[in-house]
């Protein structure tokens, strides 16, 4: 028990702080490091949870997937970030004061919290028994949360669609290669004999 | 039947005043006279069918207004008064119509002169078949209204205008007493139809209420309020200013609204309550004072005048004191009979008036007039028929009615009647003098005209003529004619119901018994007074300047009108200057609108730009903004619960 | 292995339908290109208006599917047909506007369509789960269409913006789920319903309301959660500026609304608060910041602002009739709106589109129809009597009045409302001062099609004579509000 604890705190804090990181970093790259540090400390917290299969589903896709497309994006990207956060030290006072408001308010709030009052059990579903983590996820994604799930599915159709509404362009004067075409030509399309006469060329 | 008598001529106001256009200007002078025209005939009918046939009736027509106990309709009240009334007001309506044909001939609205005229005559036919004080209200406010728009006729005239305004706005003061005195009424009977008034009356004499703080008989207040109404309307004394004025509009006009009708529509009102003014004796003798005084103020004021209609209305003016003096007496029936001989000669002199006019090229002032009788010698007759009419020379119709009035004000044996019959006396030796003044100055001695003019005067068509002579019979006649049935011995049969006179005096009776001095008084003065016109104005041409130099204060108090105008410009005019000036300038405009809309529109607009700066544009600023949001919320919430 | 009855799926045929035709148009626009835009926008239409007619025969009853996440009654029925008019219009608008740019293409109304998916869900959510996918279903496709002019920058700064900002408003929302998740247990909205009555709620459960709140408040636009407003509407393109002051605006409120009103239902004394403080921070800003504006999109941006504030009034009423004057509120609204955002479409000017306030002199001489229309318009949102918008008006505030004999902060609402409405009638007046009594500068050109007139002569007749005959309206808003509110 008290490694679990142990590991929690591991987990959290490191959590926290790299996301902290994230933001404070003056590197670009290495924001996008960190950030790959929080999701992996997620996924740590997930693993100590049970919930083995989400564990490993953050790590495939947010670390292999989607921080890694970050990080190109950024390499790629020449942007001054020392230019964007010119501004930070005048709004500072500012946003630090309503920042800490909000912080000293929801702490009061969390100091607060009792373990859902009238509430017979908040987790309607039973342990899964002898079923795989993954086999339980599947089975209620497809029938008590099959809406939520096919309206998942829009939703990542909506920005599939977007994103190639957004950037989708047809250039004009851009090779590409047609393999039907290159399969298509015929000897006599594209080759011509000439018979040349030696001796006269020049 | 009668009621086609009182609706032809708002009929006849339609056509011509909205199809004016397409009948053109013929068509609105054949429909505005043709509809008179059959008024009158139908009037004279009515009278003869109510007056000697005793076919007194109501036309109810339709309710007009019922809000809980307060219940008026529209009604037709035919009596002998309403009777009388119809018969003077489309007689004098009728004529005026057709002079106007010729009188404004020139003009460039005829359609809307004709429809004026009509729509008055309706007004005032609706004021004197009224069956209820809220009716006759209408028909108060109604000629009120037309008086206004015909004073103004000649809306391009700065004068006119300002002669209107003044006329409306002086009978604003009358027509609230009016208004008072309605609410008072109400008030004290519960009901504002006549009949039902008139039968409560009697209850109601020396019953007290509670006004202004004070403990004051209710008849008697609601009574003088009504007065104050009647003063208005007959440019009483303290409220006659407008008359004068009024004669800015064209010269029908005067003679119609100006002479023979509206004004004495105080003088019909006050004898049309007479069962409810018999029970307030207090307001008898005022109404008595205020109108001999009014007669004697006007008679000196129009001495002295220069402009020919002026001269006649201050006339008028004097005239219509005899007629309040004579209701304060008691005598309603010699005041309507006055009313009526009155309409006749005073619509006679201010047509004539208006044809000399017509003649001199519009030139107003007596003091460019003068020798040209022989060269329009029908108007000069008419002029002396109607002057001989007004100064109650024998025989003509005023002799009549003027004598009963003093008569009556003799045999009344009171103090104030004494003092109307004195000042009564006064006043007709000044009539007789500033008529024949009048016509000495106008028609006789040397022309002083210039030639020009001189060349231009002729005779007036017929159109005009025609008028001037039906009246002039009125004005010879008349008083021959009704004496017996107005004021003499059929009196109680003529008027029915009509008018109330209380039982404890029998003024008619006592004007017939009062010594023969009094009887040949107003004879002799009138005499006198042609005597010394005569005298100061053929004989010896220099006398009134002389005179006018001796008594100068006294000239020039007259002349100026007993400074009525200057005291109300000082009173009245000018603190509502000042006080309209300063609310407007700092109340209004610095307080009002610099406070309210102008300031809450300045500040709208900053806080608009204000508004619009937070806009910034920046996405962080959108996103603090929203932040900001929560947090004072949040922070609402948690401070609520601690 | 407990075995699961599956779903019945008749109270989600709308939302079926709607997402089976949409993928299809999407196949169909795929493989026949751009060419085929005009096609599918007509496509769309009837896809939407066979929606319409689904939620029609559905009728009002109650049901409840999808283990309590979705429900179908006749708020969500009322909202919901709200809805498909204004995509219909939306579709209309933009299928002239973009072919007339050579701007067709057939993403359009596809988007249009997947945004109002979006929108059925969000008011059918019966579930937190679901009413955040239905918001970000919706959210995601307003985006793309907020910046679906990707080669001018005002288009895709307005994109981005709205992106920014509605990820940051997403936060919030899922920040609030989270906390009422996390002290009542449920996110259920019938279970939230019943255990939110019992005893006084905790902190956490205010808070949470707050966040939610605060998410909501920024999909309706209302202050200070409004600041994305006016530059969305004035860089996306005019049609989906219609489409964003239409059909979101009616989704928002009603979810707002059913959020309010059924899971929370119990708290009505807590967060009405926050209504009457958001209501009168719209209502006053719209009015002010509004008369300030030179361009028609940006004033109509304030404009709607404070339409929402005025409908909040209704919610903050928090009763039966309240809930009604909502939703008749937002159905006059839609009429009003769209007729105006078509009259903006009229405005070209050699070939241009133009979007000043002042390009609208003398439009009585040139187009004294169109004029007339606009006229129509602005003084039925002035509330002036008797346009519809007077109506409108007069029901909330009237509820407001009403409730406000046990809650006196309604009256402060009211009068506040009645002041801010005297305001913004100097804005709304100003254009018709402008079209009526200014020279005219260069007259607009006739090139706009039959659809865009129908639009605005039908929503102009609505407006007009919608007083001659509401009782449809009254008594649909009617059996609306009164499957929300029970008892």
């Amino acid at each position: 028990m008290i490694v679990q604890t142990l590991a929690f705190y591991l987990f959290a804090g490191l959590a926290v702080a790299s996301a902290f990181m994230v933001i404070a970093a003056r590197n670009p790259v290495h924001s996008v490091l960190f950030l790959i540090l929080a999701f992996v400390n997620a996924a740590g917290l997930f693993v100590l949870l049970g919930a083995e299969f989400l564990a490993m589903m953050l790590v495939v896709v947010y670390v292999g997937a989607v921080a890694v497309l970050f990080l190109f994006v950024v390499m790629m990207l020449d942007i001054n970030f020392a230019e964007l956060r010119q501004g930070v030290l005048q709004y500072l006072p500012v946003g630090g004061l309503i920042g800490l408001v909000l912080l000293v308010e929801l702490l009061l709030v969390v100091g607060t919290w009792v373990a859902a009052p009238g509430i017979v059990a908040s987790d309607p579903t039973p342990a899964p028994g002898d079923l795989s983590n993954t086999e339980a996820l599947g089975r209620l994604l497809f029938t008590k949360y099959v809406y939520f799930f096919q309206a998942s599915g829009m939703i990542l159709l909506v920005a599939m669609v977007g994103a190639i509404v957004l950037t989708l362009r047809s250039r004009e004067g851009v090779r590409r290669q047609s393999i039907a075409r290159q399969n298509a030509r015929t000897r006599a399309d594209t080759l011509e004999i000439r018979k040349v006469q030696s001796g006269t060329g020049g | 039947m009668f009621a086609v008598a009182i609706f032809l001529p708002l009929l006849a106001a339609v056509v011509a005043g909205f199809f004016g256009r397409w009948i053109g200007d013929r068509g609105a002078q054949i429909v505005t006279c043709g509809g008179l025209l059959i008024s009158m005939l139908i009037s004279w009918w009515m009278l003869y069918a109510i007056g000697f046939q005793q076919q007194a009736q109501t036309v109810e027509l339709f309710t007009w207004m019922a809000s809980g106990s307060f219940e008026v309709s529209w009604a037709l009240r035919f009596d002998t008064l309403t009777a009388v009334m119809v018969f003077v007001v489309t007689t004098v309506s009728a004529m005026v119509h057709v002079y106007s044909v010729g009188y404004m001939s020139h003009d460039h609205s005829i359609p809307r002169f004709m429809a004026y005229l009509s729509i008055f005559t309706f007004f005032m036919l609706m004021l004197v078949t009224a069956d209820n004080f809220v009716q006759m209200f209408f028909g108060w406010e109604g000629v009120g209204v037309a008086s206004y728009l015909l004073i103004g006729f000649w809306y391009d005239r700065p004068s006119a205008n300002a002669a209107a305004m003044k006329a409306f706005i002086v009978n604003r003061v009358g027509d609230f007493g009016f208004a008072l005195g309605i609410m008072a009424i109400f008030f004290l009977f519960g009901t504002v139809s006549f009949d039902a008034v008139f039968q409560a009356a009697p209850q109601m004499a020396g019953k007290t209420f509670q006004f202004l703080g004070m403990e004051v008989d209710a008849l008697t207040t609601a009574c003088l309020l009504l007065f104050v109404g009647a003063m208005g309307k007959s440019a009483q004394l303290g409220l006659h200013t407008w008359l004068p004025d009024a004669m800015e509009g064209p010269t029908p006009v005067s003679a119609l609204i100006h002479a023979a009708t509206m004004v004495t529509a105080g003088v019909f009102m006050l004898v049309r309550l007479s069962p409810v003014f018999e029970y307030a004796p207090a307001a008898l003798a005022v109404v008595t004072v205020v109108g001999a005084s009014t007669a004697i103020f006007a008679a000196t004021v129009g001495m002295t005048q220069f402009d020919i209609k002026r001269v006649i209305a201050y006339s008028t003016c004097s005239q219509l004191g005899y007629m309040f003096f004579a209701i304060g007496v008691s005598a309603y029936q010699a005041a309507i009979f006055h009313l009526m001989t009155h309409a006749f000669f005073k619509a006679l002199l201010f047509l004539g008036a208006g044809s000399v006019i017509h003649a001199m090229s519009d030139e107003q002032d007596m003091r460019r007039m003068g020798g040209i009788w022989r060269l329009i010698p029908t108007t000069y007759a008419m002029m002396w028929i109607g002057s001989l009419a007004l100064a109650g020379l024998p025989f003509f119709a005023g002799f009549y009615s003027k004598d009963i009035i003093l008569e009556a004000a003799y045999g009344a044996h009171s103090g104030v009647g004494q003092y109307a019959f004195w000042l009564g006396i006064v006043a007709a030796l000044l009539t007789a003098f500033y008529s024949w003044r009048l016509i000495f100055l106008t028609f006789h001695g040397k022309p002083r005209a210039n030639e020009h003019v001189m060349a231009h005067v002729h005779e007036s068509p017929p159109v005009m003529i025609g008028p001037l002579v039906v009246l002039a019979l009125g004005a010879v006649f008349s008083g021959w004619l009704a004496y017996e049935a107005f004021v003499g011995h059929d009196h109680k049969a003529f008027w029915g119901a009509a008018i109330f006179v209380a039982e404890r005096h029998d003024p008619l009776e006592a004007a017939h018994h009062v010594p023969g001095w009094v009887k040949l008084l107003p004879i002799f003065v009138a005499v006198a007074g042609i005597l010394v016109a005569w005298i100061a104005y053929i004989l010896r041409p220099g006398l009134p300047e002389a005179t006018a130099e001796a008594l100068r204060p006294i000239h020039r108090f007259f002349f100026n009108k007993w400074y009525f105008d200057e005291l109300y410009d000082r009173l009245f005019v000018r603190p509502a200057f000042y006080l309209g000036r300063g609310l407007w300038k700092t109340g209004d405009g610095a307080l009002i609108d610099g406070v309210g809309p102008d300031g809450v529109a300045a500040a709208t607009r900053s806080l608009s730009v204000q508004a619009s700066r937070l806009q910034s544009g920046y996405v962080y600023h959108y996103a603090f903004a929203m932040l900001i949001g929560v947090v004072v919320l949040v922070s609402w919430y948690l401070y609520a619960r601690i | 292995m407990i075995p699961v009855a599956f779903p019945e799926l008749a109270p989600a045929l709308p939302e079926i339908l709607l997402a089976v035709g949409a993928m299809a148009l999407l196949m169909f626009g795929v493989f026949s290109g751009d060419r085929s835009s005009r096609t599918v926008s007509w496509l769309s239409v009837l896809l939407l208006i066979l929606a319409g007619i689904v939620v029609a025969a559905g009728g009002g009853a109650e049901r409840v599917t999808f283990f309590g996440a979705f429900v179908s009654d006749a708020f969500s029925s009322f909202a919901k047909m709200l809805i498909l008019l204004g995509s219909v219009v939306a579709v209309l608008l933009g299928a002239d506007q973009n072919e007339r740019d050579g701007q067709a293409r057939f993403e359009y109304p596809i988007l249009i369509l997947l945004a109002t998916l979006g929108m059925l869900m969000m008011v059918s959510a019966n579930d937190l789960i679901a009413l955040y996918l239905g918001l970000e279903l919706q959210s995601l496709a307003l985006y793309v269409l907020a910046a679906f002019r990707r080669e001018t920058v005002r288009s895709t700064e307005a994109g981005l913006k709205y992106f920014v900002l509605g990820a940051l408003s997403s936060c919030m929302l899922l920040y609030g789920a989270s906390l009422i998740y996390g002290f009542a247990g449920t996110t259920s909205f019938d279970v939230l319903a019943t255990t939110l009555q019992q005893g006084e709620p905790a902190i956490g459960v205010i808070f949470g309301i707050v966040f939610l709140a605060a998410g909501l408040a920024f999909k309706v636009s209302a202050v200070p959660f409004h600041m994305w407003t006016p530059d969305v509407y004035e860089g996306a393109p005019t049609p989906v500026t219609a489409f964003f002051a239409v059909a979101p605006k009616v989704a928002a409120v009603a979810l707002f609304v059913r959020v309010m009103i059924e899971p929370l239902g119990g708290l009505v004394d807590e967060w009405r608060q926050i209504i009457v403080f958001i209501a009168i921070a719209s209502m006053v800003l719209g009015a002010f910041a509004a008369i300030n504006q030179t361009n028609i999109k940006r004033l109509m941006a304030y404009s709607s602002i404070g339409h929402v504030g005025y409908a909040l009034v209704g919610l903050a009423a928090g009763t039966a009739s309240g809930v009604r004057g909502v939703l008749i509120y937002m159905a006059i609204y839609i009429f009003m709106t769209a007729g105006t955002f078509a009259i903006i479409l009229c405005m070209r000017q050699k070939d241009r589109a133009v979007e000043g306030i002042a390009d609208l002199a003398g439009l009585s001489r040139q187009r004294p129809l169109l004029a007339l229309a606009l006229a129509i318009f602005m003084f039925s949102m002035a509330g002036i009597p008797p346009l519809a918008g007077f109506f409108s008006k007069l029901y909330v505030f009237m509820a407001a009045i009403e409730a406000a004999r046990e809650v006196p902060i309604l009256y402060v609402l009211a009068i506040v409302g009645v002041l801010a409405s005297v305001v913004g009638a100097y804005y709304y007046l100003r254009i018709v001062k402008i079209m009526y009594f200014d020279e005219p500068t260069e007259g607009f050109d006739r090139t706009v099609s039959g659809e865009v007139h129908a639009i605005i002569g039908v929503s102009a007749l609505v407006t007009m004579f919608f007083f001659l005959y509401p009782a449809p309206l009254l008594t649909a808003a009617a059996t609306a509000a009164a499957a929300l509110v029970k008892g």
